[in-house]
């Protein structure tokens, strides 16, 4: 039986139902469900198995392929530290390290204030301000430990409504 | 037809043919991991370069990615294809745990093969290795994640191949995890394939671990026994205990794979009660003396009577040999039968089906996978013959519309239509689909008079339900645009027309098409021979029994007493007997009550042995090894007694039909009744049938033979296809007797893996009716059956035929209540007896 509060419930069946084949819109679910539990839990997975009339094993395997869907418990923000080559090129000393450093966490760990979560990413796209990152759906480049330094205190402060991909 | 060259052998191969199928052709296997010739390319692994040294392709090259071209100079020995292959391989093991000894898979295993041939023999990587937690699948397969070399071919083979969907790849790059969502047992019957096509020891038989390495096994090519369907296989024993059973390749029947039946099933040969001493009344006797006394106390109650006092029961599981020895036996002595069905409305069905069967109508399975239009009549593929639905699904990925006309709540692993009609109106459902198929003009216009008088015969009637007659009529109209329609029947749970009016339908598609299959499943591995050997004579020694004409009755590898539906019946009719001979390799309740027991051995042991597979395919079981009671029995888990014996502890039993031939030499004193070689001679004589035996050679034997007449036995048509089979009386349910994937077939039942996986037996009612009846599912119910009352949890289901009630022959389910023939049932005759668990 479902968990999900009924207007969740319906909004996701009429999106299911409006889809020549329900499993087109494994992903769109997969968003919808990662925000309404904070990232997509075991029980996410089969809530969106039985809306969509797929195995778990089917929607796990979609779930773990992609970056942006996080199969465990995430900071407030996501950040996603370019793992490309153009970003390496660029990078004095790794942008990677030093945001685990700073936050004290490994990749995929959650910072002690529940604030950040640190995640390796393929290219961004965004090579031309390389080294990059991207946080809640929002770009960040030409990046150095200050300029970091100011990001994160910046979304500590600042109250962040851009949660695009959770 | 491209050509070109590898190795500098030159090679033609048809449009479309990979690099590594062309090279195989030529006997260079080049090493692969992904590509598998039943699942195709992939190009994953990275194993299977070779260097294109001339035409359209350059340099190194996926050979399983590359199809073969006119100009192509292929070199798999190029030092530079060499050099690819030898770091591949050296990555694939990077991760690889160095655990050969302790691996069930070592020794069997390719990627230990191509570690070596590619040159890898010093490990260099100094690293931490990538590990996995292993899961639960299930009693057969078991998890060893940390070997995997992600070649996909597991996953493939389970959800593409197969249609399940519990088992996958998740994660991704290094990470990639091949397992469930979460542990537990694996959902598909066929999951055991995965086994045999993994390359490493990630997935290993679970059964069969730390029983043996591959060199200490007496293996050997057999044969499946849990279905009609014949599929081939490897088996394998060691310390005389039936270890294991593999897939064995067949082009026409099996393919690559098996069942999880057909898989485990062979685990009855170890039954620890299996009994391996010949026995007079209570007393164990050797068998040579047991066989002494049967004789003389046959002979004596054929003096005493007459001949036609002793009568023969035979099975569709014995060996050609045994049937045919048994027949040969009967006709010797005079004796009544033999029978060797367990009931003669079953007898007849079969006869009706095999009589419709020739080359121009009969498809094997792999026909059935290039059919474009499939109607499963009467039948429920996973549950009766696993592997058939395998070859459905096969067959729907290539674009065939499979339509099922069954009353039970069928599930493919495919796409399917489903009409959940009752038995009786099956023949009705085939009628009315023939004629959406085909318009009257164009039928009478350009069918033969033969066909168009058939046609013409068609009842017009409509199914009760509009829904379900609307459905029908657009399946037929699709079928109107098919060109390779075949019709699949069942002879178990259908009326008797069926399986005539089956073929009859397939007739007439092939008059209106050109082409067209009939697909039958029969009752029993050998029940083609059987019902050959059966001819047109009716044999019904239960009611010979009962009439008190039967005084002695020799059983031979069949348990009435489990399959006869009519248990108490049979047993005031055993009742009458003076002397029950049995002769089995199963510990049966039949078996338990022959006053004299002969124990025969199984078609794994002693002897080679012949079965006839439901499409009329003659094939060859090898013996694996000499029998006897397995030394883990002998020396109850420990070290086998240390005493000499110049015996084998439990190796007596011997084949059926060496068996009767002694019996038949004892009876009349006279030595040799046709053996071996001359038995064949015999059977060729026996029915048209057989006619090829007599001429077949040794390899032609080996490889299988396909039997089928050039004509059927039967005229084509059934003289009134409008004829309505009998129908229950207003307001009663019938009762229909089916078959489980697990828990139902004989020979498996008695197969410890097996127990362990089939499920409850339960009632099966349709969800509406069960709430008109006020019964619940999961409540325990009392069926009232004509013999007694049975006690089953009840099961409902939307998809199935309303006025049907379900129960598996299930073998912890005293079922054998009902009598013959089909069996209503009041709705009261359901009562509840408890609240649901
Ligand atoms: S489990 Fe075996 S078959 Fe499956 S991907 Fe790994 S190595 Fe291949
Ligand atoms: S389909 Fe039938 S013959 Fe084939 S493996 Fe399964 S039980 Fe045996
Ligand atoms: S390499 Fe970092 S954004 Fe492309
Ligand atoms: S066999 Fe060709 S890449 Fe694996």
């Amino acid at each position: 039986m479902s968990t999900l509060p009924p207007e969740l419930q319906t909004e996701l069946a009429q999106q299911v139902a409006a889809a020549d084949h329900p499993r087109e819109q494994v992903i769109n679910i997969m968003y919808v469900l990662q925000k309404h539990y904070g990232y997509m839990s075991d029980e996410a997975v089969e809530e969106a198995a039985a809306l969509l009339d797929m195995t778990p094993l089917e929607v796990e395997e979609l779930a773990t392929f992609y970056d942006f869907i996080y199969r465990e418990a995430v900071g407030k923000f996501v950040i996603h530290v370019c793992d490309g080559v153009v970003c390496w090129m660029f990078h004095e000393g790794s942008v990677f390290d030093y945001l685990c450093e700073k936050l004290g966490v490994c990749a995929g760990g959650v910072s002690a204030d529940g604030m950040f979560t640190v995640l390796p990413s393929a290219c961004l796209g965004f090579c031309d301000h390389a080294p990059a990152m991207l946080i809640n759906g929002v770009f960040y480049g030409h990046l150095n430990p200050e300029k970091i330094d100011a990001i994160l205190e910046k979304l500590r402060r600042e109250y962040c409504d851009l949660v695009i991909c959770r | 037809m491209p050509t070109l060259r590898i190795d500098q052998r030159e090679i033609s191969v048809p449009q479309g043919t990979k690099v590594i199928e062309a090279a195989e052709k030529l006997g260079i296997m080049i090493p692969r991991f992904c590509y598998h010739p039943a699942l195709g390319s992939l190009g994953a692994c990275r194993m299977c370069a070779v260097k294109f040294m001339e035409g359209p392709v350059k340099g190194v090259e996926m050979s399983c990615m590359v199809e073969a071209a006119d100009g192509m100079v292929v070199s798999t020995t190029d030092p530079e294809a060499m050099e690819f292959r030898r770091y591949v391989i050296e990555w694939l093991m990077l991760n690889h745990p160095h655990d050969c000894p302790i691996c069930d898979a070592g020794g069997q295993c390719l990627l230990q093969d191509e570690t070596v041939s590619g040159g890898h023999g010093l490990r260099r990587y100094q690293g931490l290795k990538r590990t996995f937690e292993d899961q639960y699948l299930g009693e057969f397969v078991q998890h060893e994640m940390n070997r995997c070399i992600h070649c996909w071919r597991c996953r493939r083979f389970y959800q593409e191949f197969a249609g399940y969907f519990d088992y996958g790849a998740m994660q991704i790059g290094n990470r990639m995890y091949f397992g469930r969502f979460a542990p537990g047992p694996l959902e598909s019957p066929f999951a055991g394939n995965i086994i045999d096509l993994c390359p490493t020891g990630v997935l290993t038989d679970k059964p069969s671990r730390y029983k043996g390495r591959r060199w200490d096994l007496q293996r050997g090519p057999s044969l499946c026994l849990h279905c009609s369907l014949g599929c081939n296989l490897v088996g394998s024993a060691r310390y005389r205990e039936m270890i294991r059973v593999e897939a064995r390749f067949h082009g026409a029947v099996n393919g690559y794979f098996i069942c999880d039946r057909g898989r485990y099933g062979f685990a009855y040969a170890n039954h620890p009660d299996r009994p391996r001493q010949a026995r007079v009344g209570e007393e164990a006797a050797p068998l040579d003396q047991a066989l002494k006394t049967a004789a003389q106390r046959l002979g004596q109650i054929r003096e005493r009577y007459g001949p036609g006092a002793v009568a023969a029961w035979g099975s569709t599981r014995s060996s050609l040999e045994t049937l045919g020895m048994l027949q040969w036996l009967c006709q010797d002595q005079g004796w009544r039968g033999p029978q060797f069905f367990p009931q003669a409305s079953l007898a007849r069905r079969v006869k009706a089906a095999v009589a419709r069967l020739d080359t121009g109508m009969a498809v094997s399975l792999r026909d059935l996978e290039n059919a474009d239009f499939i109607v499963v009549a009467g039948a429920d593929p996973v549950q009766e013959a696993p592997m058939l639905a395998l070859a459905l699904r096969q067959a729907a990925r290539r674009g065939a519309t499979v339509a099922v006309i069954d009353p039970r709540p069928v599930f493919l692993p495919l796409e399917y239509e489903h009409l959940p009609v009752s038995p009786g109106d099956i023949d009705l459902c085939l009628n009315l689909l023939s004629q959406a198929a085909r318009s009257e003009e164009a039928a009478t216009g350009k069918l033969e008079p033969d066909a168009a008088r058939f046609y013409g015969l068609l009842t017009s009637t409509n199914l009760e339900d509009p829904l379900l007659q609307e459905r029908l009529l657009a399946l037929g109209r699709k079928l109107q645009d098919c060109l390779r329609p075949v019709i699949v029947c069942n002879t178990d749970m259908v009326r008797e027309t069926t399986p005539a009016r089956a073929a009859d339908q397939a007739r007439l598609l092939q008059a209106d098409k050109g082409q067209a299959g009939l697909f039958y499943l029969l009752p029993g591995p050998n029940a083609y021979g059987a019902a050959l050997l059966a001819g047109r004579e009716e044999v019904d020694l239960l009611a010979a029994m009962e009439q008190g004409g039967v005084k002695a009755l020799v059983v031979v590898e069949n348990d009435p007493l489990g399959s006869c539906p009519d248990q108490e019946r049979l047993l005031r009719a055993l009742d009458n007997l003076e002397l029950l001979v049995g002769l089995d390799y199963l510990p049966s309740a039949t078996a338990a009550r022959s006053q004299i027991f002969l124990p025969t051995t199984t078609v794994f042991e002693k002897e080679f042995s012949h079965f006839i597979n439901q499409e009329g395919r003659l094939q060859q079981a090898v013996p694996l090894h000499q029998g006897g009671t397995p030394i883990i029995q002998v020396g109850q888990g420990s070290h086998p007694p240390r005493t000499f014996l110049d015996a084998i502890p439990g190796g007596e039993p011997r084949p059926g039909a060496g068996i009767l031939a002694d019996l038949a030499a004892a009876l009349s004193g006279e030595p040799a009744p046709p053996t071996a070689g001359d038995l064949w001679d015999y059977l060729s004589g026996e029915h048209e049938g057989f006619s090829q035996l007599a001429s077949l050679t040794a390899s032609a034997l080996g490889e299988g033979v396909h039997l089928l007449p050039a004509e059927a036995q039967e005229p084509a048509w059934s003289p009134e296809p409008g004829e309505k089979p009998p129908e229950p009386p207003a307001g009663q349910l019938e009762l229909l007797l089916v078959d489980q994937t697990f828990g139902t077939e004989e020979l498996g039942s008695y197969a410890a893996p097996l127990q362990k996986v089939e499920e409850e037996p339960h009632l099966l009612l349709h969800t509406d009716l069960a709430a008109d009846l006020g019964l619940a599912p999961g409540e325990q119910v009392a069926l009232l059956l004509p013999g007694g009352e049975v006690t089953v949890r009840l099961q409902t289901a939307q998809n199935m035929a309303p006025g049907v009630a379900i129960m598996p022959r299930h073998r912890r389910l005293h079922w054998q209540k009902t009598g013959d023939g089909p069996v209503w049932l009041p709705p009261e005759n359901i009562k509840k007896l408890s609240e649901p668990l």
